[in-house]
C-alpha cells in the first residue's frame, strides 16, 4: 500500500490546522502521560527501592523465587499451546462445515467470550471441588482440585474462545481455489489441511499464541482462587502489595513478567505486520462463501468430536454458573432458591451502575482515542507516529496488577492526584484496551482506499473534514470491535483496577472478587450472571444501534 | 448523519481532554471549602466512606444511618491490604473511617502518621486493656478457634482437634486451612499470640511443624470457615465470630476453642488522617463505642465486645474469656515486620 506524507493543504484554513495539530499534540500527549510516565514510575520503583540504585529486588527473586519464575513460564506455555491446538481443531471444524454450524459455533464463542475473570473458576471449583458435582455426587471421589492441573484447564477454557475466533476470522479469508487445487493434485484433505490452511492460517495462530501466552503469565486470579500451593510471579506481584506492602518487589517482579512477553511480541512483530495483531478478535467473521470440503469421515468424526466436547464443556460452565445463582445443591439434591438473589445487597447494586457507567465511558472514549490515533499514525507518517504506536501497545502485554500498581504510584501525588477518584480507574480501563482499538482501526484503515481521501481534498475539504466526515464514518465497524471490547474488558476486569478503588468507586467485579474469596459461592454467581447479561445486552443493542439503521459497508 | 457523527466525535474529544487534564485543578476547591464549613454544618445527609472487615457491615451501618442520617459507603478490604493502601496513597485516604481487622495493623498506620488523632468520650467505659491508644480503638475481640467439616472427618475417620498441638497430629496432613498472616489480622494474632504464649523458639518450632500439616494458605481470614464449611478441608482455623459460629446450622461443621489458650487481638476502630468527612466519623466512632452501638453490633455480627457492660454474645456463650491467651498488645506492631519476615521464609515457595 502505497503511503504519501501528506500535511495539511493550502486550501486548510488556518482553524483547521491549529486543530489538526493540536489534537495530534493532545493523544501523543496522552499516550505518553497515561502510559509511559506509570510504566517509567515502575520501572524506577523496582531499581531504586530506598531511592538508591540497586539489583537487589531482581537479585533476591533470582535466587529466592526461581520456582515461581519456572512455575510462570511451565503454565503459560503449557496454556498457551493447549489453547492453540484446540481453538485450530475448532477453527478448522467451523471453517469446513456448513453455515449454520459454523453460525453456532462462531455465537458460542462470542458469548464466551464475555467471562467475568473468576467465572471458570467458579465453575471449576462447583464441577471438580472436593464436593464437587462430577467429581463427588457423580463419580464419588474426593480429592482436593488446588493445583497447576486446574489452572490450566481454566486458562484454556477462558482464553479457547478469543483464540478460535481470531484464527476462524483468518481461515475464512483462505482462498477455496488454493484448497481445491491442493485436493485436485491428488492431495489428501488431512495433508490439504497440512500443508495449505495451517500455513495460511499462521497470522491468525501466530496472534492467538502471542495473546494467550501474555494473558496468562499475567493472570493472577486463577491461581489465587485454585492454584493451591502452585504460586506464580503474577500472584506473587499482588501478594507483595497487598500483604506486605512491597511496592519495589511488586515492581521488579512485574517487570519479570513483561520481559517474556516483550520476547514473544517481538516474534510476533517479526512473523507479520503488527497491524493485523487482534483485528479480527471479536470482529465480525468475513462473510466468505460456504466451502465445506469434505475432510473425510475419520478426521471430521475427530475434528467434530474434539469441537463439540469443549464447546459443551464451555455452556456446562456457564449453566453451572446460571443453575448456582438459582439453586442449591449443597445437599445431594436440586433445590431451587431465591436465598442467592435476595442476599445481593441492596448496596450492590450502585457498584453494578457503577461498572456499566465506567464501561460505557471508557467504551466510548477508547475507540475515539484508539481511531484517531491510528488514522494519524497509518496514514499521516508522523515521526512520533511509530514510537507512540508501540507505546501505546505495552499496556496490553502488561500484568493486569502492574499497570494498577503503576498508576498508583504515578498518580498519588502532585503534579496529578488522582488516586482515589473514579477518573483514575476509568482512565486506567481505557489505556489498558488502546492497544486493540487502534489494532482493529489500523486494520479496517488499510481497506480503506487512500483515493477516498484524495477525492475530499481534492474537492477542498480540510484535513479534519476528511477526518471526520470521511474517514471516522467509515470506521464505524473498527469503532464498534473496540467499543464492545473495551466495554466487556471494563465490566469484567479486576487485576489492574484492584488497587484503583476506594469505597465510592466500587466496581461489580471487585465486589464479585471479595465474595469468591470469602467462598459465598451461591453469591458470586447471581453477580456473576448479572455481569454477563448485562454485558451481552449492551454490546448487541449497542450494535444493532449502531449499525442496524445506516448500513455502512467496507466495500 | 455525518454532520451528527462529527460534532458527537468532537464532543467525545473535548471531554477526553477535560478528563484527562483538569482534575487537579477542579479538586482544589473541593477541599478548602469542607475545610470552611466544618464546624458549622451538620452531618445529617454526608456521606461517610468505610474500609471494612466486619462481618454484616452493611446492616451495621445501615443502623448508623438510621440514628444520624449519616450515609455510609464502604469496600470490604483485609486489614493488611488496607495498610498497604494507606501507605501507596501518601496521606490521600481512601476513606474516612477504617472498621474492623486486626489491631496490629491499626498500630503500624498509628505510628506511620497515617490515623487521625481522636480519643472518644465513650472510651471510659472501655475495659482499659482493649483501649488501644489515640490513633485508634478496640471495638470487638477477634478470638480465634478451629472449624470441622465432620462429614469429611468421618469420612477419613479422624477426630476433632481441641488443642493447638492437636493440629500437629500427622493424620491432619493437608487437611488444614489457615490464612496468610501478612493479610488476615485473625491469623497474624494467631502467629503472634502463640509465640508469646509459647516463647520464641518454641513457638517457631511449632509454627514449622504446623506448616507441614497445611497444604498452602489462603489469604483472607473469612477464608477457611467458608472453604470448610463447604468440605473442601476438614479443619479450619477462623475468626470465631458469630456469623461463622452460626454455619453449624446449615453446614455438617462443629466450631471448637481451643482448650490450651485462645489467641486474640481486638477489632480496630480509626479515622484516617486527612479524613474529608471528620465530623462523621467522630459521630460513628462515639456511636460505635456507646452501649446503643455495641449492642447493635453484637447482635449483628455476635462477638465479645470491648465493653464491660455489653454482655457476652449468646452464640458465644461457651466461651471461657479465662483462657485468653496472655499477652502484650503492644508486641503486635513492634514485631509485626520480623515476624512476617521470617514466616515468609518459612513458608517459602
Amino acid at each position: 500500500m502505497k503511503r504519501l506524507s501528506r500535511g495539511s493543504r493550502n486550501l486548510d484554513a488556518p482553524f483547521y490546522d491549529i486543530f489538526d495539530l493540536s489534537t495530534v499534540f493532545i493523544i501523543s500527549g496522552l499516550i505518553l502521560i497515561f502510559i509511559l510516565w506509570p510504566i517509567t514510575e515502575v520501572l524506577v520503583k523496582s531499581f531504586f527501592p530506598d531511592n538508591k540504585f540497586s539489583f537487589e529486588m531482581y537479585r533476591d527473586i533470582f535466587t529466592n523465587d526461581r520456582k515461581l519464575i519456572y512455575n510462570s513460564l511451565f503454565i503459560s506455555t503449557l496454556s498457551t499451546i493447549g489453547t492453540i491446538v484446540i481453538s485450530t481443531i475448532i477453527a478448522i471444524y467451523a471453517t469446513f462445515s456448513n453455515r449454520k454450524i459454523k453460525n453456532i459455533i462462531s455465537a458460542i464463542l462470542m458469548m464466551t467470550m464475555i467471562s467475568p475473570p473468576f467465572v471458570s473458576s467458579l465453575s471449576y471449583i462447583i464441577l471438580f471441588g472436593r464436593r464437587g458435582l462430577v467429581t463427588h455426587r457423580l463419580l464419588g471421589l474426593s480429592f482436593s482440585p488446588y493445583g497447576w492441573q486446574g489452572i490450566m484447564m481454566m486458562q484454556i477454557a477462558g482464553n479457547v474462545s478469543i483464540a478460535a475466533l481470531l484464527i476462524i476470522g483468518i481461515m475464512s479469508t483462505i482462498d477455496r481455489n488454493l484448497i481445491n487445487a491442493s485436493l485436485d493434485l491428488g492431495e489428501s484433505p488431512a495433508s490439504t489441511i497440512k500443508k495449505v490452511v495451517l500455513p495460511l492460517a499462521k497470522p491468525g495462530i501466530v496472534a492467538a499464541s502471542f495473546l494467550t501466552f501474555v494473558k496468562s503469565i499475567a493472570d493472577f486470579g486463577t491461581p489465587i482462587i485454585i492454584g493451591g500451593k502452585f504460586n506464580v510471579l503474577a500472584t506473587e506481584a499482588y501478594l507483595s502489595v497487598i500483604g506486605r506492602g512491597n511496592f519495589p518487589r511488586a515492581a521488579a517482579i512485574s517487570v519479570l513478567i513483561l520481559i517474556p512477553s516483550l520476547f514473544i511480541f517481538q516474534i510476533y512483530r517479526y512473523h507479520m505486520d503488527s497491524s493485523q495483531l487482534l483485528s479480527t478478535s471479536g470482529a465480525k467473521i468475513q462473510n466468505n462463501d460456504y466451502y465445506g470440503f469434505n475432510m473425510g469421515k475419520p478426521l471430521t468424526i475427530f475434528v467434530g468430536l474434539i469441537t463439540f466436547l469443549f464447546l459443551s464443556f464451555l455452556v456446562i460452565q456457564y449453566i453451572v454458573i446460571f443453575l448456582s445463582a438459582i439453586s442449591d445443591f449443597r445437599t445431594g439434591k436440586l433445590i431451587f432458591t431465591t436465598e442467592y438473589i435476595k442476599s445481593v445487597r441492596a448496596s450492590l447494586m450502585p457498584s453494578f451502575f457503577r461498572s456499566i457507567r465506567y464501561s460505557f465511558i471508557a467504551g466510548i472514549l477508547t475507540s475515539m482515542i484508539g481511531l484517531l490515533l491510528s488514522y494519524y499514525v497509518e496514514r499521516r507518517n508522523l515521526k512520533i507516529g511509530k514510537t507512540i504506536d508501540f507505546i501505546s501497545t505495552l499496556p496490553y502485554i502488561m500484568p493486569g496488577p502492574f499497570f494498577g500498581i503503576a498508576y498508583i504510584l504515578a498518580f498519588n501525588g502532585h503534579p496529578l492526584a488522582l488516586t482515589g477518584t473514579g477518573i483514575i480507574v476509568v482512565l486506567n480501563c481505557i489505556f489498558r484496551q488502546i492497544p486493540i482499538s487502534t489494532k482493529a482501526a489500523s486494520a479496517s484503515l488499510k481497506n480503506i482506499s487512500m483515493e477516498l481521501e484524495y477525492a475530499a481534498r481534492d474537492l477542498g475539504s480540510s484535513n479534519l473534514k476528511v477526518i471526520f466526515g470521511v474517514v471516522m464514518p467509515l470506521l464505524k465497524p473498527a469503532f464498534l470491535v473496540s467499543f464492545i471490547n473495551t466495554f466487556t474488558a471494563t465490566m469484567t476486569t479486576v487485576g489492574a483496577i484492584i488497587f484503583l478503588i476506594t469505597p465510592s468507586t466500587r466496581v461489580a467485579t471487585v465486589e464479585m472478587f471479595n465474595v469468591l474469596r470469602d467462598g459465598k459461592y451461591g453469591l458470586a454467581s447471581v453477580l456473576a450472571c448479572m455481569l454477563i447479561f448485562t454485558t451481552l445486552i449492551i454490546n448487541v443493542s449497542f450494535s444493532s444501534l449502531l449499525l442496524g439503521k445506516a448500513k455502512i459497508s467496507k466495500e | 448523519m455525518k454532520k451528527f457523527t462529527s460534532i458527537f466525535l468532537i464532543l467525545a474529544m473535548l471531554i477526553v481532554t477535560l478528563s484527562g487534564c483538569s482534575p487537579s485543578t477542579t479538586e482544589a476547591p473541593a477541599t478548602t471549602e469542607t475545610e470552611e464549613s466544618t464546624e458549622t454544618a451538620s452531618i445529617e445527609g454526608t456521606t461517610m466512606t468505610v474500609v471494612a472487615a466486619y462481618g454484616f457491615a452493611e446492616e451495621i451501618f445501615a443502623e448508623f444511618t438510621k440514628d444520624t442520617g449519616v450515609k455510609v459507603e464502604f469496600l470490604d478490604m483485609s486489614s493488611g491490604e488496607v495498610l498497604t493502601r494507606a501507605e501507596a496513597e501518601g496521606g490521600k485516604p481512601m476513606a474516612d473511617v477504617w472498621f474492623g481487622g486486626g489491631a496490629d495493623s491499626f498500630m503500624v498506620a498509628g505510628e506511620k502518621g497515617l490515623l487521625e488523632d481522636y480519643v472518644s468520650e465513650e472510651e471510659k467505659s472501655v475495659d482499659e486493656k482493649y483501649r488501644g491508644d489515640n490513633f485508634w480503638t478496640g471495638i470487638s475481640l477477634v478470638t480465634a478457634g478451629f472449624m470441622v467439616n465432620n462429614d469429611i472427618l468421618a469420612e477419613k475417620g479422624l477426630e476433632a482437634p481441641k488443642t493447638w498441638k492437636d493440629l500437629l497430629k500427622p493424620e491432619y496432613k493437608d487437611e488444614i486451612a489457615m490464612s496468610d498472616p501478612a493479610i488476615s489480622g485473625t491469623n497474624y494474632a494467631v502467629v503472634n499470640c502463640i509465640l508469646q504464649s509459647m516463647g520464641e523458639e518454641e513457638g517457631w518450632a511449632y509454627l514449622e511443624e504446623l506448616n507441614k500439616n497445611i497444604p498452602f494458605y489462603f489469604q483472607r481470614g473469612g477464608e477457611p470457615p467458608t472453604k470448610v464449611s463447604a468440605g473442601e478441608m476438614a479443619i479450619g482455623v477462623i475468626p470465631m465470630s458469630g456469623e461463622f459460629i452460626a454455619m453449624k446450622d446449615k453446614f455438617p461443621v462443629t466450631t471448637i476453642y481451643p482448650e490450651d489458650g485462645i489467641p486474640w487481638v481486638p477489632a480496630g476502630l480509626a479515622i484516617f488522617k486527612n479524613a474529608s468527612n471528620l465530623d462523621a466519623a467522630k459521630a460513628f466512632v462515639d456511636w460505635a463505642l456507646s452501649a446503643k452501638g455495641q449492642e447493635i453490633i453484637r447482635d449483628k455480627d455476635p462477638r465479645v465486645m470491648v465493653r464491660s457492660d455489653v454482655a457476652i454474645p449468646e452464640l458465644m456463650n461457651d466461651i471461657n474469656l479465662d483462657k485468653l491467651m496472655d499477652i502484650d498488645l503492644l508486641k503486635f506492631s513492634s514485631e509485626r515486620e520480623t515476624i512476617l519476615e521470617r514466616w515468609s521464609t518459612m513458608v517459602g515457595n
